[in-house]
């Protein structure tokens, strides 16, 4: 079937606003509101001619989607949208705070371009600390969480206690929903730094880049294995959890992916390790062209096309063995679903539109300087400021009230011209090519990423990885979709369902 | 995908020359957002070039970057022709539907800017400034076009820029 064909036949004036495309033999259609049909080429023709006849269950099935413009059920798209969008109106609720960039590993694609155990002149200060606190939570969200990033952050152990109790302290008046994560290699863990992490309900995230062998030999530990420690203290968080008697399915150490080209044939090896440390999420991240990264490219990058086979057969599997009983989730798949068939937006700040630098998150470097987001403090380690967009600081003289500065501070931020510019350019109802494309409603762009691979913020998404990786994704689910598989389905609903962690609620203690 | 010969005259007239397709379509038979969106398609295969040979034609030039597989310059054209037809009628739903399409998504949309504090308002110099409109965005669209007669002056500058 060819539109060319039907060219003299389309009608203009049945449907709502739709985009299409061909996904494993049929017509995958989305609507404004992300609503969507898989139709035979057949029943796409029929669409397209505005020849389906009230009734019938095409039309039937067409309608309830509201996908036909007599039927069009302006409430629903409207409950929809703002379902979809209701991000907006929060202000940014994740807070990166780096707390030294020290790190006593050393990882072939290290995004965050790490220091060495002896430059602790990139160790946050006390001063700074309290300033970036007071800034956070100047944010206009209810919700604030604070991630602590580094380098390794247990290098600073104690920087991270004193902004944890300070801002615990500061929210007692401020009654925000606070949360805390540690983004860790877990190496310079020990037993009172984990019963002090467990007793302030901070969660703990990780890096395991699948089994021993492939771990070690991308994420190097002097004198030590880097994946023996970072099960080993795995484990213990999962066990320590469990002895407070919080639920394992809920309450567990969470652990990331980074794929590189040698990961790509391990699939197996990389699911089958994340389920026997008894992980519940995977997340398949592709390398970033960011920090090292960038200058190992010829060592651990790869084809973004090898990265989706490989992808593909990593989720296959985890179908598989979740069809067997083994519950683990694919994160990016996890992200898409929710927005596919949950209707919701899970507020993942790189792939919304707009994304969430700044009006999501916000950066906060060691040395007190403030970024869009994660990847633009990255790309200043590089030497690039672009996405630099203020500093925490000490109210001036004439400012007023330190809390008048800090507000005035979070305004100007909010305000700069690289925050709005970020706006626009990751708006895909305004990027050329997502507007037309079939995965807006449930897509992201990245306006750091374009920047440093393609030299503009607004990006050639025909060109771009990320986009790459994105439709592929997204093509795999649709097809898996569109199989009609009751087992598929079934999993696929199950990992768009979120449940709360409401014990890291800070508010819950205070 | 058709090849060029295949592809009706009514929809793009093709040649093909060396690496590049040249394809000419009638000016007034898409909006210029369907043929935008149609030669985007190919940016990652192709250099793109819109130019307007007559008055009445824009000629879409797709001029492959490297050595084009056997027979892929020739089914550029049915692509080509695929992804205007289809920007087209999209354009033209969207067209049907736009007033529906705003009214829903106008129940819209609030910020990440915080309201001034006290101490914003206390600085705040409710002077003369508070009208200048130093880029114009409130002028009628007559006086912006004395402007660019040169009938009316420009807006004033605020000190310091």
């Amino acid at each position: 079937m060819q539109l060319v064909q039907l060219r003299k036949h389309l009608s203009p004036t049945f449907a709502m606003p739709f985009r299409h495309r061909a996904v494993g033999g049929k017509v995958l259609v989305t609507g404004t509101e992300g609503n969507f049909a898989l139709l035979s080429p057949e029943e796409f023709e029929a669409f397209a001619r505005g020849a389906v006849e009230e009734g019938t269950p095409l039309y039937a099935r067409l309608a309830e989607r509201n996908f036909v413009r007599a039927e069009f059920d302006e409430r629903r798209m409207v409950e929809r949208l703002r379902a979809r969008k209701r991000f907006l109106s929060w202000g940014p609720n994740l807070h990166i705070v780096v707390v030294t960039l020290r790190c006593n590993e050393t990882c072939v694609y290290c995004h965050a371009s790490r220091a060495d155990m002896g430059a602790t002149h990139t160790d946050m200060t006390r001063e700074v600390a309290d300033r970036t606190v007071d800034q956070i939570f100047a944010t206009t969200s209810p919700d604030v969480t604070i991630e602590f990033q580094g380098g390794e952050p247990l290098v600073a152990f104690d920087g991270i206690k004193h902004i944890v109790e300070r801002a615990r302290e500061k929210n007692k008046a401020a009654g925000k929903r606070l949360e805390f994560t540690m983004v860790s290699n877990l190496s310079l863990m020990d037993d009172e730094k984990l019963a002090w992490l467990v007793e302030n309900k901070v969660q703990i995230c990780t890096s395991v880049d699948g089994p021993a062998h492939l771990h070690d030999q991308q994420r190097k530990l002097v004198g030590g294995s880097a994946h023996a420690q970072a099960t080993r203290w795995i484990r213990r968080v999962n066990e320590a959890y469990a002895a407070m008697g919080l639920d394992p399915t809920l309450y567990h150490v969470e652990a990331l992916l980074t794929t590189t080209r040698d990961a790509l044939p391990r699939w197996k090896e990389i699911v089958d390790t994340y389920v026997e440390l008894g992980c519940r999420a995977l997340f398949l991240r592709p390398v970033d062209p960011f920090g090292f990264a960038d200058k190992t490219a010829p060592r651990v990058e790869y084809p973004r096309r090898e990265y989706l086979d490989f992808y593909r057969s990593a989720v296959d599997y985890m179908v598989q063995l979740n069809r067997g009983g083994t519950e683990i989730l694919e994160r990016f798949a996890a992200i898409f679903l929710t927005k596919i068939l949950g209707g919701e937006d899970p507020n993942f700040l790189d792939v919304r539109s707009p994304c969430g630098a700044a009006i999501g998150q916000v950066a906060y470097n060691y040395d007190g300087k403030i970024f869009t987001c994660d990847e633009g403090r990255m790309l200043h380690e590089m030497g690039d400021d672009t996405f630099l967009v203020g500093e925490v600081a000490a109210a001036a003289e004439g400012e007023g009230s330190a809390e008048g500065a800090v507000r005035a501070r979070y305004r100007e931020i909010m305000g700069h011209e690289t925050v709005r510019a970020m706006a626009i350019a990751s708006n895909l109802d305004a990027q050329p090519d997502c507007v037309n494309c079939t995965y807006q409603p449930y897509c992201g762009v990245c306006p750091v990423h374009n920047h440093k691979t393609q030299g503009s913020i607004f990006g050639r998404m025909r060109e771009s990885s990320l986009c790459a990786v994105h439709k592929g994704i997204q093509d795999y689910l649709f097809e898996r979709i569109g199989s009609g598989d009751a087992g598929v389905l079934q999993v696929f609903q199950r990992w768009t369902t979120v449940r709360d962690r409401t014990h890291f609620l800070q508010t819950c203690a205070t | 995908m058709s090849p060029a010969a295949e592809v009706p005259p009514d929809v793009l007239r093709a040649t093909v020359s060396g690496r590049t397709l040249s394809a000419i379509v009638a000016e007034g038979a898409y909006p210029l957002a369907a043929l935008y969106g149609a030669a985007y398609v190919f940016l990652d295969r192709c250099w793109v070039l819109l130019d307007r040979p007559s008055p009445a034609e824009v000629r879409v030039s797709l001029t492959y970057k490297t050595e084009p597989p056997e027979g892929a310059l020739d089914a550029l054209a049915g692509e080509l022709a695929e992804e205007l037809v289809s920007c087209a009628w999209r354009a033209g739903v969207a067209g049907e539907t736009r007033s529906m399409i705003e009214q829903a998504t106008s129940r819209a949309h609030s910020g990440a800017d915080a309201g001034p504090s006290l101490d914003d308002l206390t600085r705040y110099e409710f002077g003369d400034d508070a009208t200048a409109d130093p880029l114009g965005l409130a002028m009628s669209w007559e006086e912006a076009h004395a402007t660019a007669q040169g009938a009316a002056p420009a807006p004033e500058k605020k000190e310091g820029e």
